[in-house]
């Protein structure tokens, strides 16, 4: 299929490489498609474009490259889901990113929301923003420091 | 806006399937449990305000901001190998 969007003009795509979300992102309900473009090579950071809406893409990286033990509580927000749970590997089968935000002209201070991670089970291609229950992590974890 | 009163070990339902229950009430802190159906979702409202702040920031990236992002977090990171 072929996409239009504000950023990468128009993009053709098979149908398995799109995200189902029926829940949205928080705040952008009414985007329930998405796709993972890799813009750049060797960057960690990725684009979540929505296909339903052109001008709508967030910038996504991959959380464990900057703190290598994150450990999110998924099995509520997943429970959501009714992906099914067998076995106790099960949440390790899922893809996590968080969402990065970039202030403009300034990428040193730029953060990660790990307190609200997009998690996609690849097997089903379907896709949710969690919220952590508990204040477990930070909104805005710094991303402008060297690995660990 | 309805409001209601309620003593501590006292519920309010709403709908057919969400129970509130009133469970301590301790000087200004209130101990609540909910009862819901797992389909819904029950945040504290700050959590899901920053997280849906976030959101609404991070929406308005640019192709500009992720380059320099990307060059920024290769710079620190081969230097980091140089060493």
């Amino acid at each position: 299929m072929k996409i239009k969007t504000t950023r990468f003009g128009e993009i053709t795509l098979n149908n398995d490489q799109v995200i189902h979300m029926p829940h949205g992102m928080l705040g952008f309900p009414d985007s329930q498609r998405f796709v993972i473009i890799q813009n750049r090579e060797n960057s960690p950071f990725l684009w979540y474009q929505s296909l339903d809406d052109p001008e709508l893409a967030f910038v996504i990286t991959n959380p464990y490259l900057f703190m290598p033990d994150y450990n999110p509580q998924l099995k509520d927000g997943v429970t959501l889901m009714s992906w099914q749970m067998d076995g106790k590997g099960f949440l390790k089968t899922l893809d996590v990113y968080v969402v990065v935000n970039i202030p403009r002209g300034a990428p040193e201070k730029m953060t990660g929301n790990f307190m609200g991670p997009l998690v996609i089970n690849p097997l089903c291609r379907q896709g949710i923003q969690v919220i952590l229950s508990d204040d477990e992590y930070s909104h805005k974890i710094p991303l402008g420091q060297q690995r660990k | 806006m309805l409001i209601l009163t309620r003593k501590s070990g006292e519920q309010i339902a709403i709908g057919d399937d969400i129970v509130i229950n009133f469970l301590e009430i301790k000087g200004t802190q209130v101990k609540v449990g909910i009862e819901a159906p797992r389909h819904i979702t029950v945040h504290r409202q700050e959590v899901y305000e920053r997280v849906r702040e976030e959101n609404m920031t991070a929406a308005s990236m640019t192709a500009t901001e992720l380059s320099l992002a990307s060059e920024f977090y290769s710079h620190i990171n081969t230097k980091k190998e140089e060493t």
